[in-house]
This record gives structure tokens, C-alpha cells and sequence, in this order.
């Protein structure tokens, strides 16, 4: 406050080097302005958007902002990319999931790292038939649905040699067909 | 007086948003008055993307994505009202109808478009098929249309509906790119918006569908706004506000905030509202 007169009056910014401050008008609170290139927050603790990192080290050493590492698995174009803090990935795509984006969301599988987004994550598309309660999750790294007794393939979608009825719902059926009358 | 927000010089302002505050540059005609501008609303750890303004109540409505929420602060001064904060995933883009007093907002976490009333209340999904990655929304309400546009790499587009969410319309679908910016200006009717990927900006007539490109080979625009002979629109790649004439699309000024970071929402504030228009008054 400088209306006051006396030479206390001015104090120094509590910001990095190169910030200015300014007071809030109604909470007498001081905030950095013009933070470092890449920061912001009342004291420039905080990374810009889009990126991640602890720039005044208040939770450990110090970590300069970086960009928001999701495996390429993020949109540029989109906002809130990563939690300015962690660096945790708030905005998947390509159907992955995980902290870093690194792994397939549910229903889905395949490798999220992969450089090509059509080798990515793929849809489980398990038979419903064919699968235990009718299940549309896999495993997200075979992308092997969970078969009915006597199903088979990746999507259950198949009956072993020598049974059938996959329609019923309960897994397939032996055949019993009579060796001597039957070819094959 | 207790008071969240630094007053605004009395006229016309641009309002944009910056990481963790909201700047004015007050307009002389259509000129901006760079050496003015200064912040208004602070509002540090946040991340501030859409603001609109409210001309009846003067007051300014914006989003943070940091913890999602929808506020507003009285443009004289006084406190800020945080008015939507459940159920939010990342509400990007704010429009304002002044005379029903209703407020419409995207999502593009929960992807789909919703009403409340200006306090938040008698709140209401009117979309949630067909979005994707909707960001900017406006209102025409003289005439009782809603406007947004959705930069879905697979499919983006341009829609209207009625303010009630009746005769939802795909308007523009070809030879866009990322429309991250629309607006809408009333005098000439004309819905013009601002694509990062085509790198263009170009108008329609909503009604008679007539469109014509203003410019090409712009940088990476957020949002833009009309007003007066100008289209001002917030730019990624030029940490930005660039001024354009509205007719030719010459670039008129450019206005570079002393603290370099991507600019996010634009929207102008007036002292008045504009006059003659209000459907809602014969009732």
C-alpha cells in the first residue's frame, strides 16, 4: 500500500525473478503476474495447460514444465491434456486408458503405444453367444474373450470340432454322431 | 466495497481469458486501446476457457476446466458466484440468452449441450447424441437460434437448433477443419467462425446458407467474437489477440498481452443491450 507514505510501504514480490505482482482487490491476496514463460498460480507453482511439472519444487525437486506425455495418445487440439501437477493424462483417445494413456479401455485391445493408431486399440467385439455372461470385455493384450465351455477363437465365436448349438447360450454341445455311420 | 474484479473502463471492452486470470482491452470505436488493458479477474490455478457476458445484469460468465465449474462476477464489482460445478467434465464453450435469461454450455468430456437458468438453476441436458468434441456456442436470441460448432477430427461440423433444443440442424459440414471459434453477429446475420485446421475464416448465412471465406493462412485460433466492423479472435501459436476487418478480413491490430502463454475465450462487453430485438418483452 503506498498511499500510507512510509518507506515499509512497498514490499517485494514473493514471485521468481522476472515476475511482477499485483493485490487482489478483494482478498488483499498477492498473486505473480507474468510468471515465467510456462507457469502461472498465485506464486507461478503451477505449469500452463497442456503441460506438467513442479517448477518451485514444492512437492520434491524441482521439475520444469514439460509438455503433457500421453503416448501420443492425447489432441492437441483439446484442453485440460494432462493434471498440471502429476502429468496424469485426463484426455485419452483412440480408445486408451491408464495414467499415461498406455494401455486400451475396456471393450478393447491391443498395444495403446503403438506408433500406428490403426495397430492401437481395437474393439473385443466377443460373440455374445459364446462368452460367460455374456461379457464384452477381453483380454487387453491377446484380445481373447472369455469362452463358453467348448467355444473357441479369439471372439468365441466358434464351436470346437465335434460339437455345435453355439446359440444356446451355455457353450457348445457334443455332436454324438455315430462313427461307423458318419464321413469324416 | 469487497470485489473480485478490477472495474472496466466504462464503453466497450474485449474480454479474453489467459492461464488463471481474465484481461480486458478497452475498445475506442474499433480500435483497441493496447496500453490500457489490464486484468480484471484473477483467478490463479485456475484454467479459464469460455467467458460471455451478460448484457442486462453487466455481468461476466466463465468456465475453468481445473475443477470444472461455471462462475460469474458482477463487471461493477463484487464477488464471484460459482453456479455450476456437478457433473461437469470440460465445459469449453458459454452462451448467453439475455432475454429468456438462460445459459447454454458444451461439454466435451460429457459431450453433450445443456441449459440451466442464469443462476444455474433449472438445470437440463437439451444434447447428448451426435457430439464429440464440442467447444464453442452462441446464441442468436432476436431470433431464438442456438449455434455450435464441434471439431471432432472424424466428423466436425457447425449446427443450429431453436433455444429449446427443437429442429436440430447440421448447417456447414464440408471443408472444415477444427472450427474451435463461432460467433454470430446479428446486424448482418452473418454466423462467421475461425478453423485451426483450415486455417481459415468464413461466414454463413444461416438462413440462406450463402458462404464466403474472410481469410486464409491464419495461425491457430481459440475463439472469436464480432463486434462493430471487427471480428477479434484469441490465437495458440501468436499468444494473441488479432483484430479483422469483418467485410475484407484484413488483419487490422494485433494486441500481444505483456505475459506470453495461448490465449483461450473472447467475448465483448457493452454498457447496454442492443435495442429493439426482445421477443420476450410482448409477453
Amino acid at each position: 500500500d503506498s498511499t500510507v507514505g512510509s518507506s515499509s510501504d512497498c514490499k517485494t514480490c514473493p514471485c521468481p525473478t522476472g515476475a511482477t505482482c499485483a493485490v487482489v482487490p478483494k482478498t488483499k491476496e498477492v498473486v505473480c503476474t507474468n510468471c515465467p514463460t510456462g507457469t502461472t498460480g498465485k506464486r507461478c507453482e503451477l505449469c500452463d495447460d497442456g503441460f506438467f511439472g513442479d517448477p518451485l519444487g514444492e512437492n520434491g525437486p524441482v521439475r520444469a514444465c514439460r509438455a503433457c506425455s500421453c503416448n501420443n495418445n492425447i489432441d492437441p487440439n483439446a484442453v485440460g491434456n494432462c493434471n498440471r501437477e502429476s502429468g496424469e493424462c485426463l484426455k485419452c483417445i483412440y480408445n486408451t486408458a491408464g495414467v499415461f494413456c498406455d494401455r486400451c479401455k475396456e471393450g478393447f485391445y491391443g498395444d495403446a503405444r503403438a506408433a500406428n493408431v490403426a495397430d492401437k486399440c481395437k474393439p473385443c467385439s466377443c460373440s455374445p453367444y459364446g462368452t460367460v455372461d455374456r461379457k464384452t470385455t477381453c483380454s487387453q493384450v491377446t484380445g481373447q474373450c472369455q469362452c463358453l465351455p467348448h467355444v473357441i477363437n479369439r471372439d468365441c465365436s466358434a464351436c470346437e470340432p465335434g460339437f455345435y448349438n453355439l446359440q444356446s447360450g451355455k457353450g457348445c454341445e457334443r455332436c454324438n454322431c455315430n462313427p461307423i455311420g458318419s464321413t469324416n | 466495497p469487497r470485489s473480485d474484479i478490477s472495474p472496466l473502463t466504462p464503453g466497450a471492452n474485449l474480454l479474453f481469458a489467459q492461464s488463471g486470470k481474465i484481461d480486458h482491452i478497452p475498445l475506442d470505436g474499433n480500435r483497441m486501446i493496447k496500453d490500457e488493458s489490464k486484468t480484471v479477474l484473477h483467478v490463479p490455478g485456475k484454467v479459464v476457457i469460455a467467458v460471455a457476458f451478460d448484457c442486462v445484469e453487466q455481468m461476466i460468465y466463465w468456465s475453468d476446466i481445473t475443477q470444472p465449474s461455471i462462475s460469474r462476477v458482477k463487471l461493477q464489482g463484487g464477488e464471484t458466484s460459482v453456479l455450476i460445478t456437478k457433473d461437469l467434465g470440460s465445459p469449453e464453450g458459454i452462451a448467453i440468452d439475455h432475454i429468456s435469461r438462460n445459459m447454454y454450455w458444451t461439454d466435451s468430456i460429457l459431450d453433450r449441450i445443456e441449459v440451466s437458468r442464469l443462476d444455474g438453476s433449472q438445470r437440463r441436458v437439451i444434447f447428448d447424441s451426435d457430439l464429440i468434441n464440442p467447444r464453442p456456442i452462441v446464441a442468436d436470441p432476436a431470433s431464438g437460434y442456438l449455434y455450435w460448432s464441434d471439431w471432432s477430427r472424424d466428423g466436425p461440423k457447425i449446427e443450429r437448433s431453436g433455444l429449446d433444443g427443437s429442429d436440430r440442424t447440421v448447417l456447414v459440414q464440408e471443408g472444415l477443419g477444427l472450427p474451435n471459434a463461432l460467433t454470430f453477429d446479428p446486424q448482418s446475420r452473418q454466423l462467421c467462425w475461425a478453423d485451426a485446421g483450415t486455417r481459415k475464416v468464413e461466414c454463413v448465412d444461416p438462413f440462406s446458407r450463402f458462404r464466403r471465406k474472410l481469410i486464409e493462412g491464419i495461425q491457430y485460433p481459440f475463439a472469436i467474437v464480432s463486434y462493430g466492423r471487427n471480428l477479434y479472435y484469441t490465437d495458440w501459436r501468436r499468444e494473441a489477440v488479432v483484430a479483422m476487418d469483418r467485410h475484407d478480413g484484413m488483419e487490422v491490430e494485433e494486441f500481444l498481452p505483456q505475459r506470453r502463454s495461448r490465449t483461450y475465450g473472447i467475448t465483448v462487453t457493452y454498457p447496454q443491450c442492443p435495442a429493439g430485438m426482445n421477443y420476450c418483452s410482448r409477453d
